[in-house]
């Protein structure tokens, strides 16, 4: 029995076992099939990408090359190319305070240390400013725009908390120049000033932007006038110039410069008064630079036809008020004469004649009675003379000081747009700031005659050759102006010292091309301008040092076997001095 | 058999399938690694496009008008080219080849009479730099009183032309008997192909005074050849040069 059921007893455990066994081989298989399935499953998948890979596209954010190529804002060029603003990713010095994790100190040596080794590398930064700023443990710029070798210093400090992002920026290559043209770009890229305000959109519209915008400038011409005015500037130890170019029979404007000027690279910086353009903005009592434009009109009207016919010469009293010359000229002078030597008498006897409506209709063909024609947005609205009657006639007196340039206040630019209406043939032209096609030129209103012109050319030639202009006779270029020297209004009246120096002149003068009108502000009496402080002593000679550097860039060859005639004139003029 | 010739078939049918397969397979990834590849160098030219804009920048930077400047007051002290440094055409070198006589005055050209017309005939017109046409046609016509586009007019042109050549020989002493010579030397070598010629040219001093009518006249008296005139013109310079060239031999 119990050998019976310890046998019983084996056999069941046999066939638990066995069952055991047939469990643990189930398993065993399932396990391994699972096993498989994984592996298959792994090996699909693997296969799957690598033909998805291989079939499809496998970068789905892929940028085009053009849109990787598009500047973020677009780029200025002067009429050459040359590149004056584009977008430019830059370094900048970011302090990151969270660099090192949170808590704990975020500078590895002491914001004092730190700060001294930025100094050496930055020897224009501000010590005391940059030890607040990495002591204040937030996050901000210590500097704007970085050099890759400044970088790499910094780098080298060994500070986790010192980033460098790289950043879509402004930048200038040709620093300083042009910068009232061009303007600037603020932190926010927000343009200001020139040209970067007015073309905002165009600059950031992305379907323009790729394209350059070219401007009428000339960066050589512009670097000439900006060079040359600086130096009459220091020279004559004036406040400020203005200078400008531009193209007589299109308008364009070669070279604009306003000085003192200031770096649009350092939009930081240009919150100041330096912004402030002279040329298009400033309007100034110019001065005899006038008396042309007078003349101009008086020959159109017929009231001087005869260039012999000699005025009195002696002071003029007029209602109280008496008109003088710088100089006594004798008793008599004709109207080359007057130009030459500047004479307020003839030329207020002349535009007495002429009368004060056609005068005004002159000046306000000119545009004289609104603000300049140009893009930028910064343009003076002319001191217009109001006139006393319904019609806005002036008073004979104002008919007077306005022939002579004053009175009537207006901008360098209005001056040179006129001048070039002077010598062009007659036709008023909108100053721009775009290039112009040629075929595409505007056109303009005539305001003098053709023959009008032809004269005045010879006049304003007469006034370089034998005039106060002596200074601007480029050999070769044949330069004619007229100069302007008018006394400043203070509160008491004009102030005999405070002068505003101006040259207003065109070359060459057989074929005219360009007007060239420099402008200084209160120039003073030095040892380089002889101890005077008129135009013919410090805005001609800028003039006379222009033309020659900027001519043959601009395709104007010297020619001394070249001249516009002035032999039916000349003989009208005797020798004296000028204003 | 005909069992396996099925079978066969359909295994055909399938190798063939999957033969294609494995061709399209393959052309994809050719295709698509080309096109990798031609993303990579893509990639590769927008940042050479890149770097090349930052050397530019640099370079324009470093080069800049003040930079410029400063060089030069420094270190080169270059000055603008005065007017003795250029010459205009042949005649202008041809007036460097004989001194002037002590008295004799410096020859000037007034632009008193309008010689654009003349300048279009004889010489090539000077081409702006800044539009690249002649500067005579950047001169739009302007207002009402603007006289409308200039026709060209070889005939006056080259009598005026014959008018300037006298009145230069007038100014400068020595070269009177120079331009004379070459006036007749041209007259006797137009007279050569064309007897008619040299008579206009000789008259043109008179010619040029009643400029209009004379120009009128030849135009209608050559109205057959238009083309003539102008050939003229320019063989008048050209056999200028040709004699100067001999002239320097």
């Amino acid at each position: 029995m119990n050998a019976l059921t310890a046998s019983a007893a084996i056999a069941t455990g046999r066939v638990q076992l066995a069952n055991v066994r047939q469990k643990s081989l189930v398993t065993a298989k399932i396990r391994a099939l699972w096993v498989l399935v994984l592996f298959v499953f792994a090996t699909l998948t693997a296969m799957v990408r690598l033909g998805q890979l291989g079939l499809f596209e496998q970068t789905p954010e892929r940028t085009s090359m053009a849109e990787a190529l598009l500047p973020a804002r677009g780029e200025i060029t002067d009429r050459n190319g040359v590149a004056l603003a584009r977008a430019f990713p830059s370094y900048s010095l970011w302090f990151n305070p969270k660099a090192l994790g949170e808590g704990g100190a975020p500078l590895v040596k002491t914001p004092e240390e730190v700060a001294k080794a930025l100094l050496s590398i930055f020897p224009d930064a501000d010590y005391n400013d940059l030890v607040t700023r990495l002591k204040a443990g937030k996050p901000s710029y210590l500097r704007r725009r970085v050099l890759p070798e400044e970088a790499n210093k910094v780098f080298a400090l060994g500070e986790p908390a010192l980033e460098f992002p790289r950043e879509n920026q402004r930048y200038y290559p040709q620093g300083s120049l042009a910068a009232h043209v061009l303007g600037y770009v603020d932190e926010e890229g927000q343009g200001h000033v020139g040209m970067e305000q007015v073309l905002e959109k165009r600059l950031l519209d992305p379907a323009q932007r790729g394209t350059p915008i070219a401007l009428s400038l000339d960066a050589r011409a512009q670097g000439a006038l900006e060079d040359e005015l600086g130096r009459g500037m220091l020279d004559s130890n004036a406040k400020g110039a203005a200078g400008v170019i531009l193209d007589v029979d299109s308008g364009e404007i070669i070279a604009l410069a306003s000085l003192p000027s200031f770096n649009p690279n350092r939009s930081d910086l240009a919150y100041n008064g330096l912004v402030f353009n002279r040329v298009s903005n400033q309007v100034y009592e110019l001065g005899s630079v006038m008396k042309p434009i007078t003349i101009a009109a008086a020959i159109d009207a017929g009231v001087v036809n005869d260039m012999a016919k000699r005025y009195p010469a002696t002071p003029l009293n007029i209602g109280g008020f008496t008109i003088h010359d710088s100089h006594n000229f004798g008793g008599s002078l004709n109207v080359p004469e007057a130009l030459i030597h500047s004479s307020n008498i003839v030329t207020a006897q002349v535009a007495d004649k002429l009368g004060g409506p056609a005068l005004r209709r002159t000046m306000m063909a000119l545009g004289m009675n609104e603000r300049p024609t140009i893009e930028l947005p910064a343009r003076g609205f002319p001191l217009f003379p109001r006139g006393t009657d319904k019609q806005g006639d002036w008073a004979r007196i104002t008919t007077m000081t306005v022939s002579y340039g004053h009175g009537m206040a207006v901008t360098p630019l209005h001056l040179a747009a006129a001048y070039a209406a002077l010598v062009n043939g007659g036709i008023w032209r909108p100053a721009t700031l775009y290039k112009v096609d040629p075929a595409h030129v505007p056109t303009g209103r005539r305001v003098f005659t053709a023959s009008a012109s032809a004269r005045m050319r010879q006049l304003l030639r007469m006034i370089v050759v034998d005039g106060t202009g002596k200074k601007a006779d480029a050999s070769g270029f044949r330069v004619g102006g007229k100069t302007g020297s008018a006394e400043k209004p203070g509160s008491g009246g004009y102030r005999k010292t405070s002068l505003i120096a101006t040259f207003a002149a065109a070359f060459p003068m057989d074929k005219p091309r360009y007007v060239v009108v420099a402008m200084l502000d209160e120039p003073q009496g030095t040892q380089a301008t002889s101890g005077q402080r008129t135009a013919a002593w410090n805005a001609a000679p800028v003039v006379g040092r222009v033309v020659p550097r900027i001519g043959p860039m601009l395709g104007v060859v010297p020619d001394g076997s070249r001249d516009i005639d002035i032999s039916d004139l000349s003989p009208l003029v005797g020798n004296g001095d000028g204003e | 058999m005909i069992v396996t010739a099925n079978r066969l078939r359909s295994i055909g049918w399938v190798a063939l399938l999957a033969l294609c397969a494995a061709l399209v397979m393959i052309l994809a990834f050719r295709v698509n690694a080309l096109r990798s590849q031609v993303h990579r160098a893509e990639l590769r030219i927008v940042a050479l496009k890149q770097e090349k804009m930052y050397l530019e920048t640099e370079f324009e930077t470093r080069a800049n008008q003040q930079q410029l400047k400063a060089w030069n007051d420094v270190e080169f002290g270059y000055v603008a080219p005065t007017a003795g440094q250029y010459l205009e055409n042949e005649r202008q070198l041809a007036a460097w080849s004989k001194p002037s006589e002590l008295d004799a005055p410096t020859p000037i050209r007034v632009a008193s009479a309008d010689d654009s017309v003349i300048a279009q005939a004889a010489f090539p017109a000077m081409a702006s730099p800044i539009s690249g046409k002649a500067v005579a046609d950047e001169k739009p016509a302007g207002g009402p009183d603007e006289p409308a586009a200039k026709v060209l007019d070889h005939a006056a042109a080259t009598a005026a032309l014959g008018e300037r050549l006298g009145t230069v020989g007038h100014v400068e002493k020595p070269k009177v008997a120079q331009k004379d010579k070459s006036g007749d030397k041209v007259a006797d070598k137009s007279s050569a192909a064309k007897p008619a010629k040299p008579k206009e040219a000789k008259s043109t001093p008179k010619q040029a005074k009643a400029e209009k009518p004379a120009a009128a006249k030849t135009k209608s008296a050559s109205a057959s050849k238009p083309a003539k005139p102008a050939a003229k013109g320019t063989k008048l310079a050209a056999n200028e040069t040709k004699r100067k060239e001999s002239q320097g031999k």
